[in-house]
C-alpha cells in the first residue's frame, strides 16, 4: 500500500511532506504532555508490533494475501496522537530498512496511514463509541467502520495528489478515481476484519490497554470538547466526501459549459483544465455510489458478527478490570 | 536477523566513508531530478540510472542483491502503474505508466543505494544532527531495538499454532487464528513495554531523553 516514489511530482510531495511534519510534530507535543516517561516505551512497542504484524500475510483465496494496516488500531490502542506517531515511526523504519514506499513520498505515506489512520480514525472511532451504552461494544463496531473508512480515505486523497501531480488531460480523473475506490473498498473490508478481531481479542483479555476504556466511569464532556470532537469527526468527513463532491462539482460544470458556450477553457488553472465538456457516463458515478453502498452495509453486517461474540459477556466484567499499572 | 535487514550497512567503501547528509542530499538530488524528467528526455532516465548503479559497484552491493530486490519491486509498481492505462481503457495513459515505472524503478534504486550504506543507527544520529525533536529519535531508537524482540514472540507464536493445526485448514479458520495470534502478539508486546517501562523507572528514568553527543 505504499506509494513509491514517481508517482507524485516534486510539488505534492513537498506539500504533503510539510502536512505531516505538522500534524506528527502536533501530536508529539501533546504525547509529550500527558505522562511523557511512559510514552517512549509504550509507543516504540506498538510501532515494533505493527512493524512485525504487518509481516503477516492474510490468504484470500488467491496467489495474492493481505496484510494489517494498522493506523486505525495504533489510533484505538493508544489513542490518536500516539498512535499517530507510532505509525510514522513504523514508516520510517519500513523505509530505512526495506526501502519501502519512496523517501520523497514518505510524507504522503505519513499523511495517508498515521494521519488518516490513526488522527481520523480515532475520531470516528470515538464519535460513534459515544452512542453506545456498551463501550466495548462501541470500541469494536467504532473500529470496523473506522478502519474501512481510513482506507478508502487513503486511496481518495491519493487520487487527488496523483491529479494534482500530473499534467491535465494525461488522463480522466473520474476513472481513476472510481477503479481506485473500488478496489480500496474491498481492501477495506480485510482492513476492518482484521481490526476488528484484534480489538475484539484485547478487549476480551486486557480491557484496561484499550485508550479511554480504563476509566469505568464515562467521563463527563464539556462543551469544548464536545465541539472539538465534532469538529474533527466533521473535517476527516469532509476529507473523506471532498472527492464524491468533486465528481459531482465535475458534472455540474460539464453541464455549465454546454450550457454557456462562451466559457473560456483558457483562463482556469491547471487544476480544472480537464473538466472539459465531454458527458460524463452515468454508470461512472453510479458504480462508485454502488461500491460505496455495497461496503458500507457489508462493514455494518460485520461490526454486528464481531460483536455477537461480546454480548455474551457481561458489562460489568469489563469495566471491574484492573486498572494499568 | 539484523544482517537480513541491512546486510551491507557495515561494509567499507568510499561510498560508506561519505559524510550521512552528503549521502541523504545525493539520494535525494537523484529522486528529484528522477522525477522532474519529462518523458521527452527519456534518455535521461537511463544517465540517471547509470549513475545509481555506478554507486551500487562503487559501495560493493552485488547484483544478485539488487535484481532479487527488484524481481519484487517491479510487479509491485507495474501492478499499480497498469492501473491507469486499464482504467482508461486501454486508449491512453500507456506513455504516463512508462514514465512513473521508469522514475520508480530509479528512485528505488536509489533508496536501496542508501539504505544499504547508511545503517539504522547512523540514521538515528544524522536525524539528531538535522534538529529532530530527541522524542521522535528516541521512540525510533527504542522501535528499532524491540522489532527484533517482537518478532523472535511471532516467530514462537508461529511455530506453536503450526505444532497445533498441523497446515491444512480452512480459510476461515486460519483468518482467525492469524488475528488472534496478532491479538495475542499486541498483549504480549504491551505488558514487555510496561516491564520495560517498570526496569526504565528503577534505573532512574524521568522522561527526560540524554544522548551523549548532546554536548
Amino acid at each position: 500500500m505504499h506509494i513509491p516514489d514517481g508517482f507524485l511530482s516534486n510539488e505534492v510531495c513537498l506539500a504533503t511532506a510539510a502536512a505531516a511534519v505538522g500534524a506528527v510534530g502536533y501530536s508529539l507535543h501533546r504525547i509529550k504532555g500527558d505522562l511523557a516517561e511512559r510514552t517512549i516505551p509504550l509507543t516504540g512497542m506498538m510501532g515494533s508490533l505493527i512493524f512485525a504484524g504487518q509481516m503477516i500475510n492474510f490468504p484470500i483465496g488467491l496467489p495474492v494475501s493481505g496484510h494489517l494496516m494498522g493506523g486505525v488500531l495504533a489510533g484505538v490502542i493508544l489513542g490518536p496522537w500516539a498512535g499517530c506517531v507510532a505509525l510514522t515511526m513504523v514508516l520510517v523504519a519500513q523505509w530505512a530498512l526495506f526501502s519501502d514506499g519512496g523517501l520523497t513520498a514518505l510524507g504522503a505515506n505519513i499523511l495517508h496511514m498515521a494521519v488518516l489512520g490513526s488522527i481520523g480514525g480515532y475520531a470516528v472511532m470515538a464519535a460513534i463509541r459515544r452512542r453506545f451504552k456498551c463501550r466495548s461494544r462501541g470500541t469494536v463496531i467504532g473500529s470496523v467502520i473506522a478502519a474501512w473508512l481510513s482506507v478508502m480515505a487513503a486511496a481518495a486523497l491519493f487520487c487527488v495528489e496523483f491529479r494534482l501531480s500530473h499534467a491535465a488531460g494525461e488522463f480522466r480523473f473520474q476513472n481513476i478515481f472510481t477503479l481506485m475506490v473500488a478496489f480500496h473498498a474491498l481492501i477495506g473490508i480485510g482492513e476492518a476484519l482484521i481490526t476488528a478481531v484484534v480489538v475484539n481479542v484485547v478487549l476480551h483479555h486486557r480491557p484496561d490497554l484499550v485508550f479511554g476504556l480504563q476509566s469505568d466511569a464515562p467521563p463527563a464532556r464539556s462543551l469544548p470538547q464536545f465541539v472539538g470532537a465534532g469538529l474533527i469527526v466533521a473535517l476527516a468527513v469532509a476529507a473523506f466526501a471532498s472527492p464524491f463532491a468533486s465528481e459531482f462539482s465535475d458534472g455540474l460544470e460539464a453541464v455549465a459549459e454546454k450550457e454557456s458556450v462562451a466559457a473560456s477553457e483558457d483562463g482556469l488553472p491547471g487544476v480544472f483544465a480537464d473538466y472539459d465538456a465531454i458527458p460524463l457516463g452515468n454508470w461512472q458515478s453510479l458504480s462508485v455510489s454502488a461500491a460505496g453502498v455495497v461496503g458500507v452495509l457489508s462493514i455494518f453486517a460485520l461490526s454486528l458478527l464481531m460483536t455477537r461474540g461480546l454480548s455474551r459477556q457481561p458489562a460489568t466484567q469489563l469495566a471491574g478490570a484492573a486498572p494499568r499499572e | 536477523m539484523s544482517d537480513f535487514w541491512d546486510r551491507y550497512g557495515r561494509s567499507v567503501s568510499p561510498c560508506h566513508r561519505l559524510p550521512p547528509l552528503l549521502k541523504i542530499g545525493l539520494a535525494l538530488a537523484v529522486i528529484i531530478a528522477g522525477v522532474a524528467i519529462p518523458f521527452e528526455n527519456w534518455p535521461a532516465f537511463g544517465v540517471l540510472g547509470c549513475f545509481v548503479f555506478t554507486g551500487h559497484s562503487i559501495a560493493g552491493i552485488p547484483l544478485r542483491y539488487l535484481l532479487k530486490r527488484l524481481f519484487i519491486f517491479l510487479p509491485f509498481i507495474g501492478t499499480m502503474a497498469i492501473s491507469l492505462p486499464l482504467s482508461q481503457g486501454f486508449s491512453h495513459g500507456w506513455e504516463l505508466m512508462l514514465t512513473i515505472v521508469c522514475r520508480g524503478t530509479i528512485a528505488f534504486l536509489t533508496s536501496l543505494w542508501l539504505i544499504n550504506v547508511m545503517p539504522f543507527a547512523q540514521l538515528l544520529v544524522t536525524l539528531r544532527r538535522l534538529r529532530v525533536p530527541a522524542v521522535f529519535v528516541a521512540i525510533l531508537a527504542f522501535m528499532y531495538r524491540y522489532v527484533f524482540v517482537v518478532w523472535d514472540e511471532l516467530d514462537r507464536l508461529r511455530t506453536a499454532r503450526k505444532a497445533r493445526s498441523m497446515g491444512h485448514t480452512s480459510l476461515l479458520f486460519r483468518w482467525k487464528s492469524l488475528a488472534a495470534m496478532l491479538g495475542t502478539l499486541l498483549i504480549r508486546s504491551l505488558t514487555r513495554a510496561e516491564r520495560i517501562h517498570g526496569a526504565m523507572l528503577s534505573r532512574g528514568w524521568t522522561g527526560e531523553v540524554h544522548w551523549l553527543d548532546d554536548e
